[in-house]
Order: C-alpha cells, then sequence, then structure tokens
C-alpha cells in the first residue's frame, strides 16, 4: 500500500528534478503555440539554440544578460532574507547607472581611479535609492513594497530628464541617450567586461558568508518573527535598514556595470526590466544565494530566446509570457516536489 | 489491538439503546517523515457524550482533531459519520457536516466586532446587512445557546475567555453537532473556566457531541464522560469517567506513575539572601496609555521561588517583560546586581543570565517557520562555540540543538525542520529547555506548565526547584495555586495591576490568597 505525504523539507535534487520537468513543460507550451503560429518548430529551435549558444556573439549576449540580472536578482534575495519585498530595483538600478554616468561624463581622470570612483557612487546611489523606504520601514512600519515601487518611475522620469536635457548627447545626436561615457569596463574578450564575473563574486561571497555570519541569523530571525528576535536581544529596525540598503547597493552597482560596461551611455531605457525580472531570479533561486547564479543564466537564456523570436515576427510580450509561464510552473513544481509517496505495510 | 483496555461498557449509560455512534473513527493512520503521528485509531464519539482525549506531548491528538476536521487527510482508515463513509478535503467541509473545532489560537478578525466575526459564518445573509441587525441576529443566536456575548464590542477588547465563547458560538451557530475544543481552559480565569464548563454540558444535553482535548485530568473527571487514552499514536484504551481513576489513567498514558508532589524541600540550606533583580516603584501603561501595572516595588532574591498569583491579565505579562527587560518601565527603576539597567535591551538582560518563559511563546520566544536549530540558538548565538563577534557556527549550532533536544526530551530526527512541525507541548519543552540553560542568576517562568504534559510537568518543577537549590533565583507566574504554594517561598498577589500584597511561606492560605486575587482584600503595611 502506498500514500502521499508532504515533506516539511524538501531536499535539493527533487526541487531540481521538479523544475527540469517544469521547463520541459514550459518548452512544450512554448512548441504548440509556435506551432500554431505556422513556424517549423526544428527550424525555430535550431536558430535559438544556434544563436544563442553557436555563436559568439550569442554567448557574449548571454553573458551580457546575465550580469544585470545577477545584480538585481541578489538585491531581492537579500530583502528576502530579511521578509522585505524590495520592488525598486529597477529605480536602484537606474540610480547607480545615473551616478556612475555622472563620473563617466564628467571626471577627467584615468580609469584606475575613475572605475573604483564609478563603482562607489553605484553602490552609494543605489543605497540612498532605497534609504528612505528602507527607514521608513524600519523604523515608521511603512510597507516598503509600495514606496521601492513608486521610486522606480522617479528613477525613470530622471534619466528620461538628464538624457533629453542636460546630458543630452551633442556630439552624435542619439536620441534619449547621453553621449559616450569616456571609461569603460575592460573586458575580458569580445564585449564581454569585467562586471559578470565581479557580479559572480559578490554572489558567492554573500551566499558564503550569510549562511556564516552573525548577520545572517540575525537577519533571518528578524525577517521570519520581529518580536521574537526583539526577545534574542536582536535590534530589529536597524537590521531592516541595512538589509534594504545593501539591497539597493547591489542593484546600483548593476547599473553602473551596465552602463559602463555595456551600454558606454545613459538611456532612457537602460533598466530594461532588469529590476523586475530579479523578482523572478530571486523567487527561482529560493532559499540559496548560489542559486541565483542558474537563474539568472535561465533568465538570460529566455531574454535571448526572445529577441531570437522577435526575429521572427513573434510579439514582444511573447518574452513576458514564457516569463510568467515558467514562474507559474516552477511554482507549481515547488510544491509537487514536496510530496513524496510512502510505502506503508498494512 | 488486543493490548487496549477498556473499562465499562463501550457505550455511555444514559443513551438508549441502539444509539449510533455520531462518528466513527475506524483504523485511522497518519504519517509524518519519521514519525507515526497517528496509527490504527478506532474511536466511536456519540451524541450527548462529552469525550476527552488524553496523551502526552506528541502523542498524535491535535493531528487526530485535524483529521476529523479536514485539515489533514488520513493515510489510512475512515471516518464515519452518522453511519456514512465521509472525506472532508478542507474544514468548510467538516464545518458543512456539522464539525467545528475552536483551536486553542483563537482565529477572530481582531479589529471586527463580535457581530461582525459572527456575520463571517453565516451561510445565507444578504447582500446588505446593516449593523443593527447583525448586532440582533448574534444576539439572538447568543441567546439561543446560552452564551452572554457583547455583540457590538470589538474583539480586541475581550478577555481570553470572551473571546473563546464567541469562537464557540461561531461554531454553533453553523449548526454544529460535534464540537471540538483543544485544551480549551489552558488560558481562562478559573470564573470562565465554569461558565466554559456550563456550555458545555449545556451543548451536550441538548444532544450535541463534545471532544475535548486536555492535559488537565482533574478537567477531564469532572467534566467528561469518557475518555480515550492515545499513546505513541495509537488508542490505549477508553474509559467511562466515572469507571476510572486519575492514576490509572496517568499509567496508562506514560506507562508509569507520576506524582504531583504538593512541597519541593531544600536540599541544601539556602545561604545568603542577596537580591538579583530589584523593582523600584516601576509602572507600566500599554500602548493606549492605560495603566497596566501600579507602581510596584519587589526583590527578586538568589535562591527563593517568588510566585505571582492572579488571574490571567492582571499585569502579570508586564510585570514579567520588565523583569526580563523586553520592556521598559514608564516610571520607576529596574536594578540587576544593583545595576541600573535604565532604557537597555533584552539582550543587556540575557547577558546578566535572566532567562525568560513569556506567556506567549509561540509569538513571543519563537519563530514558528525558522528551523528547530535556528531556534535553539536563539539565546546563544553570540556566544563561543556557535557563535563570535561576526561568525556563526552552523555546524556547533546543531550539535548544541541535538544536545538540547536530548535535555528537552524531544525527539526529532531532523533539526531542520520548521518549528510548527513541532507538537504543541514539545515547543514548550524547547523553550523551557533553552531558557533554563541560560538562566545562570534568574529565571522569569509565565505559566511554564501550559500545553505540558503531566510527566512534563513534574519535570519542569523539578527543574524549577533544582534552579532555586542551586541558588539562583526563580519567578513564576501561574494561574494555579496549588503549584504556587508547593514550589514558592513567597507569593505576591497582583488584581488589576496593582500588588496586593507578598506573603511568606508561613502565610500560605488558598482562601486568602483566591480573595486578594479578586481584589477583596488589600493589606496595608
Ligand atoms: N506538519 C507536521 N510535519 C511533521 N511532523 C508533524 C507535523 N504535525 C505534527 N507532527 C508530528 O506528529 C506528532 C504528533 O503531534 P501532535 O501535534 O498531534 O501531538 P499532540 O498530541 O497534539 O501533542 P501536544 O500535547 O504536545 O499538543 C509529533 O511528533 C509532531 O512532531
Ligand atoms: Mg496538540
Amino acid at each position: 500500500m502506498s500514500r502521499r505525504i508532504r515533506l516539511a523539507v524538501v531536499p535539493a535534487r527533487r526541487i531540481f528534478i521538479g523544475r527540469l520537468l517544469a521547463l520541459g513543460f514550459v518548452f512544450v507550451v512554448l512548441a504548440v503555440v509556435l506551432a500554431m503560429l505556422g513556424l517549423k518548430l526544428g527550424m525555430v529551435a535550431r536558430l535559438v539554440v544556434t544563436s544563442t549558444f553557436g555563436t559568439k556573439f550569442g554567448l557574449e549576449d548571454l553573458a551580457l544578460y546575465m550580469t544585470p540580472l545577477l545584480m538585481t536578482g541578489a538585491a531581492v534575495w537579500l530583502g528576502l532574507r530579511a521578509g522585505l519585498w524590495n520592488i525598486g530595483a529597477e529605480g536602484q538600478f537606474l540610480a547607480g547607472a545615473t551616478a556612475a554616468t555622472a563620473i563617466g561624463l564628467f571626471l577627467p581622470a584615468s580609469a584606475l581611479v575613475s572605475l573604483p570612483l564609478a563603482a562607489l557612487a553605484g553602490l552609494l546611489a543605489g543605497a540612498l535609492w532605497s534609504a528612505v523606504p528602507a527607514a521608513g520601514r524600519a523604523w515608521l512600519g511603512v510597507s516598503e513594497i509600495i514606496t521601492t515601487l513608486l521610486l522606480n518611475f522617479i528613477a525613470s522620469f530622471m534619466v528620461y530628464y538628464l538624457v533629453t536635457g542636460p546630458w543630452a548627447d551633442r556630439v552624435t545626436g542619439a536620441q534619449v541617450s547621453s553621449e559616450r561615457l569616456h571609461v569603460a569596463l575592460p573586458v575580458i574578450h569580445g564585449v564581454v567586461h569585467w562586471g559578470g564575473v565581479l557580479g559572480l563574486v559578490i554572489v558567492v561571497a554573500m551566499g558564503l558568508s550569510l549562511g556564516r555570519s552573525r548577520f545572517g541569523y540575525e537577519l533571518a530571525l528578524s525577517g521570519s518573527n520581529p518580536t521574537a528576535a526583539h526577545y534574542a536581544g536582536v535590534s530589529v529596525a536597524p537590521r531592516i535598514f541595512v538589509a534594504l540598503l545593501f539591497s539597493g547597493a547591489l542593484a546600483g552597482l548593476g547599473g553602473m556595470m551596465e552602463v559602463l560596461g555595456t551600454v558606454h551611455r545613459l538611456q532612457g531605457g537602460l533598466a530594461h526590466g532588469y529590476g523586475y525580472l530579479g523578482i523572478v531570479v530571486a523567487l527561482l533561486a529560493r532559499k540559496s544565494a548560489f542559486a541565483l547564479i542558474p537563474a539568472a543564466f535561465l533568465m538570460a537564456v529566455i531574454l535571448n530566446t526572445g529577441i531570437v523570436l522577435q526575429t521572427l515576427q513573434v510579439s514582444a510580450s511573447s518574452v513576458l509570457a514564457i516569463t510568467g509561464l515558467l514562474v507559474f510552473a516552477i511554482a507549481v513544481s515547488d510544491e509537487l516536489a514536496a510530496y513524496v509517496k510512502l510505502e506503508t505495510q498494512k | 489491538m488486543s493490548e487496549q483496555s477498556v473499562t465499562g461498557d463501550r457505550r455511555p449509560v444514559d443513551l438508549p439503546a441502539g444509539t449510533p455512534p455520531l462518528l466513527t473513527l475506524s483504523g485511522i493512520a497518519k504519517y509524518f517523515p519519521g514519525v507515526i503521528a497517528n496509527k490504527d485509531v478506532s474511536i466511536d464519539f456519540y451524541p450527548g457524550e462529552i469525550h476527552a482525549l488524553l496523551g502526552e506531548n506528541g502523542a498524535g491528538k491535535s493531528t487526530l482533531m485535524n483529521i476529523v476536521t479536514g485539515l489533514y487527510q488520513p493515510d489510512e482508515g475512515e471516518l464515519i459519520l452518522n453511519g456514512y463513509g465521509v472525506s472532508f478535503d478542507s474544514p468548510e467541509a467538516a464545518i458543512a457536516a456539522g464539525i467545528g473545532m475552536v483551536h486553542q489560537h483563537f482565529k477572530l478578525v481582531s479589529r471586527f466586532t463580535v457581530a461582525e466575526n459572527l456575520a463571517l459564518g453565516w451561510r445565507e445573509t444578504r447582500r446588505w446587512l446593516s449593523a443593527s441587525e447583525m448586532a440582533r441576529r448574534a444576539e439572538a443566536e447568543a441567546a439561543r445557546y446560552g452564551l452572554d456575548i457583547k455583540a457590538s464590542a470589538p474583539i480586541d477588547s475581550l478577555t481570553a475567555g470572551e473571546q473563546q465563547r464567541v469562537e464557540i458560538l461561531r461554531v454553533l451557530s453553523r449548526g454544529a453537532s460535534l464540537l471540538i475544543l483543544d485544551e480549551p481552559t489552558a488560558v481562562l480565569s478559573p470564573l470562565e473556566v465554569g461558565e466554559l464548563y456550563a456550555a458545555l454540558r449545556r451543548f451536550r444535553d441538548g444532544g450535541g457531541a463534545v471532544i475535548l482535548i486536555s492535559h488537565k485530568l482533574d478537567e477531564i473527571m469532572a467534566l467528561a464522560d469518557r475518555v480515550t487514552v492515545l499513546r505513541h499514536g495509537r488508542v490505549a484504551g477508553t474509559h467511562k469517567v466515572s469507571a476510572i481513576d486519575p492514576a490509572t489513567l496517568v499509567t496508562e498514558m506514560i506507562g508509569r506513575p507520576v506524582e504531583q508532589k504538593s512541597a519541593y524541600p531544600r536540599k541544601s540550606p539556602r545561604e545568603k539572601d542577596s537580591c538579583v533583580i530589584r523593582l523600584d516603584n516601576v509602572s507600566c501603561r500599554d500602548g493606549a496609555g492605560r495603566v497596566r501595572l501600579h507602581p510596584v516595588s519587589l526583590d527578586i532574591r538568589v535562591g527563593e521561588i517568588l510566585g505571582v498569583a492572579g488571574v490571567t491579565g492582571n499585569g502579570q505579562s508586564e510585570l514579567a517583560d520588565l523583569l526580563a527587560g523586553l520592556q521598559a518601565p514608564q516610571g520607576g527603576r529596574v536594578l540587576v546586581d544593583g545595576k541600573e539597567m535604565g532604557g537597555v535591551s533584552p539582550k543587556a538582560f540575557r547577558e546578566a543570565g535572566i532567562g525568560y518563559v513569556p506567556e506567549d511563546r509561540l509569538h513571543k520566544a519563537l519563530a514558528p517557520a525558522l528551523s528547530v536549530t535556528e531556534n535553539t540558538v536563539m539565546r546563544v548565538f553570540r556566544e563561543h562555540p556557535i557563535g563570535g563577534r561576526l561568525v556563526y557556527h552552523a555546524s556547533e549550532a546543531l550539535r548544541f540543538t541535538r544536545s538540547l533536544l536530548e535535555r528537552a526530551q524531544v525527539s526529532l530526527s531532523d533539526p531542520a525542520t520548521p518549528i510548527r512541525a513541532l507538537s504543541g507541548g514539545n515547543q514548550q519543552r524547547l523553550v523551557l529547555a533553552r531558557e533554563r540553560m541560560i538562566s545562570d542568576r534568574a529565571l522569569i517562568a509565565s505559566y511554564p506548565s501550559r500545553g505540558l504534559d503531566i510527566g512534563a510537568i513534574a519535570v519542569m518543577r523539578e527543574t524549577l526547584a533544582d534552579i532555586r537549590d542551586e541558588g539562583r533565583a526563580v519567578v513564576l507566574i501561574s494561574e494555579d495555586l496549588d503549584e504556587l504554594m508547593a514550589l514558592s517561598d513567597r507569593i505576591a498577589v497582583l488584581c488589576g495591576g496593582r500588588l496586593m500584597t507578598v506573603l511568606e511561606k508561613d502565610d500560605f492560605d488558598l482562601a486568602r490568597i483566591g480573595a486578594l486575587m479578586s481584589g477583596r482584600e488589600k493589606e496595608h503595611g
């Protein structure tokens, strides 16, 4: 006789297998939709695979997509550790990019000086952009979900104002864009810059340190039950404040990498929804910081696939639809992975 | 099945012959990973009967009732209601079939009024319902079941007993014929307990069935018609209460007799008479500015147990929070070892060696969603070997947790399990063991016996006496006067947030303490 029971702690292997199945399911749905659009599946699949993994250009694109996703994913993930929803990674990303641009445009110094300064500026600007929501949440109990979200719009308008007004490109006349920055992150190969590597290092360091640090434990406790954290002698408000500040700083650094490594100009649509996709990346990664890496990779593949599909006249919203379907399928598979068959003797 | 002991008839006497059971559990089993929570459980519940469930912490009582109310599905066996096999896929389905449960942690909307909370459960309501009509209907329902309520009062202004009455009324007014209560008297004052008993008896006499989970034997003896003992998830026996004595029940439940001592004499004479915590005219208000504790001065001395008596909600939790540093006093001073602790955090009290078992442990002293390990190290994570200024050693935390689990006599295969999966009593045991560990100077224990089974209560009382003998201080807040008189060296009586008096051991007198608790006698001098 056998029965199904729900596990309280689900082994990572079960989750992993469940997610592979979910991914397969999404592929099948996607295939059906493409077939209905009259596209030849074999041709589309070959095109996606070759243009993503088969060409130097595709691989570079993948790396360039992954970098900002890793950073915004890490930002949202850190907030979730403390029970906070940072929906504002998009705005913090733009703030960081703007600050780095200011350094790039106006600081006449060598890259050796200006790059660290730009990184610092990105970190600070991101942190600053989340400081008000962080303080409101920590000491006044104002929901961070709303405040961080609203600041996204302000950041976006600020960038549009700058790149059409005071910082508009007067050299080449590019629309809604600043002029090309004088500094850039050094490249590893082709157009791939060191930002991605830095992102990987940061994520790994974060994963290693939170699990082994008192701060990580205190953060988890504050996020899970603030009353109990107070009882345990942890001052909750400063922890929440600092967690959201760090979260904003990570997103801000991501913005700096994007503008100095990939785009080389401040542009209107620079953030590209990375802040919101970071939420998906963080949710996919669940409790492990290291899982942010495959999660960001997967998201980058989806973005790339979307571009390929666009060249085949499939609407740009298809990417969003795929993302949504994937999140849904994974949520279901995570839940189902908790159920095991138990053999019982009667 | 053969080892199951059955005293008396399987059916209550005063029912006409041939009355079928209302609900039959037949061979119910429920498994959790590594745990058999229920196995081969077969019980008949009859209409017009109060049926008690008794068992050690973790015996599977709550799990069984969660199966009956549709929160869990049984892995084996079946439920037979009025002769028909049923399966409930949700608590909604169970209540539609007339099975309602009053949980230990109430599930009311605290901002709503009593009438609004009741209205949430009404099936047929018109689209628009005026407040006065809602109140009228709520009062009509209350009168029907003889439960006294204040229909237009908001829930958060009610005492625990009043809230419970609303819960019961909500279940009954949805037409329940079987009422299940999980440790219902744990949070009630003696007066409220009496009212609950009366309401339950009335419901039974009207033909309703009641299932009562309780660790209190005298309660079961006074109220129940039959009692079923669960042991390690199986039925150890079903008895008519009139044909069994408490000692037999305890032996059946734990496997050995347990004697609740009436005195805990010192093993060694008391050495010095110094004071650990001194309250100097401290007072306390709540968020709304109401005075919860009038200025009180009190010395907590080493090597003694100070009992605090009083009806629940008369300033005890504020007093305890002050003693453990969770709250800063609005007036007066708190001194630990002669040092003033003005405006410091709970951390400083913890470091001074003061352990605290708060009344509401689930919300104040545990993070239910975190693992058992993370909860166990909650008070020691700063110290070697688990932590330091910056680090946290997960492997050391795990080792510490395993040793504490053993000490608390909680068996658990995987400490990464979230602590809310532990049985109610096992959570309490862990908090107690954890706080005992850290109380180098004093232990503040609020209602430490709540939720514990009889064996665990005996262990807990021995522990308090040991702490006293080791020359540390204990503050024991309890509503059980027998417990207080057995353990305490002095008893402070609280009423309406006022310290009525502090009685010395020679002056202990049940009637006198009772009178002081109800504020009838104010001592002077
Ligand atoms: N959701 C769950 N996941 C895993 N184990 C569980 C879960 N719920 C209960 N258990 C386990 O099942 C056993 C029975 O628990 P249950 O809560 O029914 O005990 P109980 O008789 O109500 O005890 P108490 O008197 O302490 O409340 C315990 O060992 C408990 O740890
Ligand atoms: Mg229970």
